[in-house]
């Protein structure tokens, strides 16, 4: 290992749809100023290589998942032999297969990584959340995975037709015509591939928890908002911190029955009227896109798990974010250089340099 | 001072989608010191009219004369305490006043802030 670690993380785009990486380079620089950081791409245009705040120092292309298991086993070797990284963030869950089914390959490469076991990986996937839910008696909606048409529609039938479609790893769209449903179905199959989930629709608001597991059923820190903005994706704009007894014991129910290793994301509804449970509509394996709100409040997840992971003593207990904090997103346009996508582009790697200052004409004007 | 509608009781803090214009504006004062609140339920209730409910993370705005009624609540009196205490306070008929807490009260029900007893 290095004396200083260095930590390569994924998912730095933040576009509509974004992804956790530069939340977690720069929830880690808040604590860790100096650590290393490269990123591991799929794409030259992936916004955070571009941010002046959160960019890590160097970024590499990876193979994208299609390519396969070895072809992505191969570029992480090929990547180490330029810059060898000691610990792994992957924030995308079409990363997380390799990783959890392989962690022999992991050791034996010396890399470390937070990650949970491959059996309770498995019982958060979105088909067996009923079973989950059973054994912790929380409630979830009533989903059923399909792989054809036929099944598509007898699914959303049983379900009372008011549904959504939902893609194995990621999107979810709200379908209540047999049109639309195919559409997404469709849609869904050709990004995510197969089965194709079709879930009750529950109506009511949403509540997200994101935390960290030990492995042995504890909690080291969690925090828990309500979404209050959501883009037309349904993807949360901003939200606002919660402390809720009820939420905090059905979260802590789900990681002890899981035994869950590292990061997470719960997500549920909550059904209207006062006497509205809860109910979970799935569990992310990683770090959401909005772990560094919670690092602005002192319960710094992405510092815990990189501590985690690295067998470091935790530097203070997490503590529980205030409610009443809240985050609104706030989506700002940042300068490239062609030099730096260039690099990206042709030869698969890019080194951070220090920004060229173009001044203003503004700054020697006098008044 | 007239008696403002009772039903002035709004939830502007319901989740929405982009790119929708955020419906609710924060008072730009600073927060009202501790004196200046009181819980209702799981509910804090600043004296501009401004609650925030800290386990579902829902807020509120209410209009003055909510404000009285729902701080006679978390005091324990009883409706004609309450009456007494709006006709007192409010230029306002005792059978409209009565008219309008029945009503509030159904409100507040229907939002879930306020216990089955009330």
């Amino acid at each position: 290992m290095n004396a200083s670690p260095v930590i390569a993380v994924t998912g730095l785009h933040r576009g509509e749809n974004p992804q956790p990486g530069s939340a977690v380079i720069r929830s880690l620089r808040r604590v860790y100023p100096e650590l290393r950081i490269i990123g591991l791409v799929y794409d030259s245009l992936e916004s955070g290589l571009f941010s002046d705040e959160d960019a890590p120092d160097a970024a590499f292309t990876m193979s994208y998942p299609g390519a396969g298991v070895e072809a992505f086993w191969q570029r992480l070797d090929d990547i180490r032999e330029v810059e060898r990284f000691d610990v792994l963030i992957p924030c995308l869950d079409a990363e997380m297969a390799p990783l959890v089914d392989a962690p022999e390959k992991l050791r034996e490469r010396g890399i470390r990584a937070c990650l949970p076991t491959g059996a309770s990986f498995k019982c958060r996937d979105k088909s067996k959340l009923a079973g989950l839910c059973e054994r912790t008696h929380c409630r979830t909606p009533q989903t059923v995975a399909v792989t054809d048409v036929s099944a598509l529609h007898q699914a959303a039938a049983s379900l009372g037709g008011n549904v959504f479609v939902k893609g194995r790893f990621y999107e979810a769209r709200h379908a209540v015509t047999p049109a639309a449903r195919e559409a997404a179905y469709w849609h869904m199959m050709e990004q995510w591939g197969a089965p194709v989930l079709v879930q009750e629709n529950v109506q009511g608001e949403e509540y997200n928890v994101i935390g960290l597991g030990d492995g042995s059923g504890r909690m080291l820190g969690s925090c828990s908002i309500r979404k209050m903005l959501r883009t037309a994706s349904g993807k949360g704009f901003g939200g606002m911190v919660v402390r809720d007894p009820q939420l905090d014991a059905i979260a802590q129910s789900l990681i002890a029955e899981l035994r869950w290793n590292g990061p997470f994301e719960l997500e549920f509804v909550k059904e209207e009227g006062p006497k509205g449970e809860y109910c979970l509509i799935e569990i992310n394996p990683r770090f959401p896109a909005w772990c560094d709100f919670p690092s602005t409040l002192n319960c710094n997840l992405p510092a815990a798990a990189l501590e985690l992971a690295l067998g470091w003593q935790p530097r203070e207990p997490l503590r529980h974010a205030c409610p009443g904090k809240f985050f609104i997103r706030h989506a700002i346009d940042m300068t490239g250089d062609i030099r730096d996508l260039a690099a990206l582009t042709t030869s698969g790697q890019f080194f951070r340099q220090p920004r060229e200052v173009i001044p203003h004409p503004a700054t020697s004007r006098n008044f | 001072m007239k008696l403002a509608p009772l039903s002035a009781l709004s939830r502007p803090g319901s989740q929405h989608q982009l790119p929708e214009p955020s419906p609710f504006r924060v008072p730009a004062a600073a927060p009202s010191a501790a004196e200046d609140t009181f819980e209702f339920l799981t509910v804090t209730w600043q004296a501009d009219g401004f609650g925030f409910d800290a386990t579902s993370g829902e807020f509120f705005t209410a209009s003055p004369t909510a404000l009285v009624v729902m701080q006679a609540l978390s005091l324990g009196m009883t409706r004609l305490q309450i009456l007494d205490r709006l006709t007192t306070r409010f230029e306002v008929r005792r059978s409209t006043a009565e008219r309008d807490l029945e009503s509030f009260l159904a409100e507040l029900a229907h939002l879930g802030l306020t216990r089955e007893s009330n």
